[in-house]
């Protein structure tokens, strides 16, 4: 793989404003690449699960990229990285890409420009592409939008909170992931999904499985890579593809769209918010139609 | 002021602590960069690796035991083996002043010292990113 390349290109894609990707993309979505989304609060392990799991299934005939993203700032716009820290095993793989990437505008778990990004990683040919979540709460679950298959990985801490995230994160996961099961309480906190596991996931006939998993000492991974393989063999028979494409369609659609006003908002005279609202919302959205 | 800008703060060799790196690393994310923070005792060659995967603007290399010159030479070694000889390398740390030189002289964009306050680096960082 010619990495400066890629690094490049994503570069771009990142920065790139509304016009400039409308103006560079519209091919149809085609997804040649397995879109593997990991989610979970802060300081689950969702990093260090990565770097044991990319370093588990990226062989020369299957390059693996890896888009980790951590928040921006909302008061400076800049952003600290830190997914690196735990992936230093990969750094020497050949077959591994990782790439951090800041969330800038986009609060939903997620970065700019995603779908773009994931793109250009799949004209480079990289057969799998895991995608890392900003630590989320409760219902920052785009990630079920641009992944195939989305892993919550959670600790045996987070016992208490399943019971509140059971209608948001928990709900759209296909494989429920409980790491650092070293730790006491992950018996329970395994058997307590277990039980939302049996009422079934986000695709209708598939019930996630729960593994266990100790990064750090790397053990669990081959359950969860199998885990995986189960999935995609599962999606292959039963998932409808087409409302897939939809389903990202819309998700692409809606990111533009949002930032469109963001930029509208941000060029309207300050006067502009002191009008009335259904004026200011005539305006902007009069202004919406008017562009290009 | 840094907008944009992605920097990657790296802990070259074999220091025990990290404080100033990431004082710095803060420092640069209040000025609106994507900063990207490697951990410590890394080699030139694994903070060359992430240098171009990440396509950063800059490097920084926090040193505090001495051996700036030699890993200064080895991480601009690494990163023109991989075809980056233009990235920007930046040093700071515990830097006695008559070495100053050399590292500029080796190739160092900008020097940073303890005595200097964290608005001039971020000045001088920006002055010359832009």
């Amino acid at each position: 793989m010619n990495r400066r390349q890629i690094a490049r290109g994503l570069t771009k894609t990142l920065n790139a404003s509304v016009d400039e990707i409308l103006a560079s993309s519209d091919e149809p979505i085609t997804s040649s690449a397995v879109r593997i989304g990991i989610t979970g609060a802060p300081g689950a392990g969702k990093s260090s699960t990565i770097a044991r799991l990319a370093a588990y299934r990226a062989k020369p005939t299957k390059q693996l990229a890896v888009l980790a993203i951590d928040p921006s700032s909302p008061l400076s716009g800049g952003s600290l990285l830190g997914d690196r820290i735990r992936m230093g095993e990969l750094v020497e793989n050949p077959d591994v890409y990782i790439r951090s990437l800041p969330s800038r505008g986009t609060n939903n778990g997620l970065c700019n420009n995603i779908p773009e990004l994931i793109n250009v990683l799949e004209s480079h040919g990289f057969s799998e592409i895991i995608l890392e979540t900003v630590g989320v709460g409760q219902a920052e679950y785009a990630i079920r939008n641009q992944a195939d298959i989305v892993i919550l990985v959670m600790q045996p801490e987070s016992g208490d909170t399943i019971q509140s995230m059971k209608a948001g994160v928990v709900e759209m996961a296909d494989i429920l992931l409980v790491n650092k099961d070293d730790l006491t309480g992950a018996d329970k906190v395994c058997a307590e999904l277990a039980e939302i596991a049996a009422r079934g996931g986000r695709l209708e006939g598939w019930f996630p499985p729960v593994v266990r998993m100790c990064a750090t000492n790397n053990k669990g991974v081959k359950s969860l890579s199998d885990a995986i393989d189960q999935t995609i063999s599962w999606q292959a028979k039963h998932r409808d593809n087409e409302l897939i494409a939809q389903q990202r369609r819309r998700y692409q659609l809606q990111s533009l769209l949002e930032r469109r006003i963001d930029e509208l908002l941000d060029e309207a005279a300050p006067s502009f918010l002191s009008t009335s609202l259904s004026k200011g919302f005539k305006t902007i959205t009069a202004r919406c139609l008017l562009d290009p | 002021m840094l907008k944009n800008k992605r920097i990657l703060v790296a802990k070259p060799g074999l220091d025990g602590h990290d404080s100033g790196a990431k004082i710095i690393a803060l420092a640069l994310r209040d000025a609106g960069a994507d900063v990207i923070y490697t951990g410590l005792r890394k080699t030139p060659d694994f903070i060359a690796r992430i240098a171009i995967d990440e396509d950063v603007d800059a490097v920084g290399l926090s040193i505090l035991s001495g051996s700036h010159v030699a890993l200064l030479q080895q991480t601009r070694d690494s990163l023109r083996e991989m075809g980056a000889e233009d990235m920007v390398i930046f040093v700071g740390g515990t830097i006695p002043p008559q070495d100053v030189e050399t590292l500029k002289q080796g190739g160092a964009a900008a020097v940073f010292t303890s005595d200097m306050t964290i608005e001039d680096t971020i000045n001088k960082v920006s002055s010359i990113l832009k």
